[in-house]
């Protein structure tokens, strides 16, 4: 899912306003329904997942801090973090 | 030669001693006097030592130390905090009731015996007010305000005393949220009371400016309990600098009292660590809401269209067959008509044609059997001149053909004596020897 690395959460309600709106107005070419339907359901479920990140992602996030501040981290977080 | 000299001269105690007096003399009762604390500080035995000051366009005019003892010491701060929500600290203005002391040793100093706290109240409200209008004049009042919050301040640099009460607070409220949200939290650690704090929280900030893309939201928190100690959230190089960050400043500075300076200038203010926490997760939960809701919209949304568009293809079904069917019969009655039509027309038609062939046929045939006439007498003409000349007619005539080796003889040349000749008469052939040729 390729578009998943360059969204984010404002890109992502903002399309699916559109979406919505496109929709509502009676914009949609209704060919076209079953696609908005689509990514619209995708963007939702992008958020929803992106909301709840997983250990790994979180891991990652951490290491790119490190190696950017280098000494300045301090450890407490992590307990946080771990339950 | 000592009695000469020591009518010349007193010893430095008699000169101190003299001092002792004069300012005994005359400065006899307690007085009323406003200083600034230059440097406050307290020793083991409790006894309170200070440097105070008098400065004229930052310029110090005057210093004189002072010292409060211990047994007056806790009931004045006590009072002093209760009134104005601060300590005792350095760059303070206070009205202080002290006397003038002298000690042959110690020097001059002051003994403090009240401390005004209203004055302080006063003096802190009119510094507060300052920066303030600074700020204000500086267009910063409302700078981190106009930022953006984003939708979800999910990646948070947080600005705290790591052993902070306030700050594991905080970071249990987020990261044990009902919805399972994921909060990223960096601790930016800085002291958050005190007379560095101001320095130390600048500091935090500088450093979170160097990572910024990594961050959505910064959060300045301090441990709850102690109400007092905020003096520092005044300043104004602390206000200038959040006014001013590129990201969205959030405080929980933990105080029943009036906005902080820093309060006024973050994007957002509450009262504790905790409320900041409630406050991010209510926002997120907003943000998913409003997913929800437009996912659910748009299904809504689908939905009918697809409905509708179905009655839609169903009123046009039905009126097409209605027109099919109309198209038809008015088709059909229009064919009927046509073929009535032709087959009148039809057979008027081939009545005349017919009769108009007849006709013509007669034309024909008569024709035809004048010309069959003609030829068949210049046919019987043509036969009686055949006839005439036909070899058999000759023969019954007496004419005979004559053929040496099959050839028919027509010159003397083609025989010799010897030879036989052939003749051919009506009834058979007649073979003869040349005996000669003439």
């Amino acid at each position: 899912m390729n578009k998943k690395d360059h969204l984010n959460y404002k890109q992502a309600i903002e399309e699916l306003e559109k979406i919505v709106k496109e929709i509502e107005n009676g914009e949609t070419d209704i060919d076209l329904l079953a696609e908005k339907v689509k990514r619209a359901t995708f963007l939702s479920q992008f958020c929803k997942n992106k909301l709840r990140k997983t250990q790994e992602e979180l891991e990652k996030f951490l290491d790119e801090i490190e190696k950017e501040s280098g000494k300045q981290i301090e450890p407490p977080f992590d307990s946080d973090i771990d339950h | 030669m000592n009695q000469s000299f020591s009518s010349r001269y007193i010893s430095l105690y008699d000169l101190c001693a003299l001092i002792r007096v004069v300012i005994g003399d005359n400065f006899p009762e307690y007085l009323w006097i406003v200083a600034e604390i230059a440097s406050i500080r307290e020793n083991q035995n409790g006894h309170c030592y200070l440097e105070l000051v008098d400065k004229s366009e930052e310029r110090i005019v005057a210093q004189v130390r002072a010292t409060i003892w211990a047994y007056n010491y806790r009931t004045l701060t006590q009072a002093f905090e209760k009134a104005t929500g601060e300590t005792l600290k350095k760059g303070m203005k206070i009205l202080f009731n002290a006397q003038v002391q002298y000690h042959e040793v110690y020097g001059m100093s002051l003994n403090i015996k009240d401390i005004d706290p209203t004055f302080s109240t006063g003096e802190m409200a009119r510094k507060k007010r300052e920066v303030i209008e600074r700020l204000l004049q500086e267009g910063l009042m409302e700078s981190n305000k106009s930022l953006p919050l984003p939708p979800v301040p999910q990646r948070i640099a947080v600005i705290s005393s790591p052993s902070a009460a306030g700050y594991g607070d905080f970071c249990a409220h987020l990261q044990e949220n009902s919805y399972l949200y994921k909060f990223f939290l960096i601790l930016f650690p800085a002291l958050v009371q005190g007379e560095e704090a101001a320095a130390s929280i600048v500091m935090a900030l500088q450093h979170i400016k160097k990572q910024l893309h990594n961050f959505d939201v910064v959060v300045l928190i301090r441990g709850g309990g102690s109400q007092v100690d905020l003096y520092c959230f005044d300043d104004y190089t602390l206000s200038a600098e959040i006014a001013r960050f590129p990201l969205p400043v959030i405080t929980g500075i933990g105080h029943e009292r009036d906005d902080t300076v820093v309060d006024m200038v973050a994007h957002t203010k509450k009262k504790t660590p905790t409320a900041v926490a409630e406050f991010i997760i209510s926002g997120v939960r907003m943000f998913e809401t409003r997913v929800e809701e437009l996912q659910n919209t748009l299904a809504r949304y689908a939905e009918r269209l697809l409905e509708s568009l179905q009655y839609e293809i169903q009123e046009k079904m039905i009126t097409l067959s209605h027109t099919v069917k109309e198209r038809i019969s008015h088709s059909y009655a229009q064919y009927q008509l046509l073929v009535m039509r032709l087959c009148s027309v039809s057979r008027y038609s081939l009545n005349h044609h017919q009769n108009q062939f007849y006709l013509l046929i007669q034309k024909e045939i008569t024709v035809y059997q004048k010309c069959l006439n003609e030829e068949v007498g210049k046919y019987s003409l043509l036969e009686q001149t055949i006839r005439h000349f036909d070899p058999i007619h000759l023969m019954k005539r007496g004419f005979s053909i004559a053929r040496v080796n099959g050839i028919i003889l027509t010159c003397v040349q083609q025989v010799e004596n010897g030879q036989t000749i052939v003749t051919q008469v009506l009834d058979g052939y007649i073979h003869s020897k040349v005996e000669g040729r003439s």
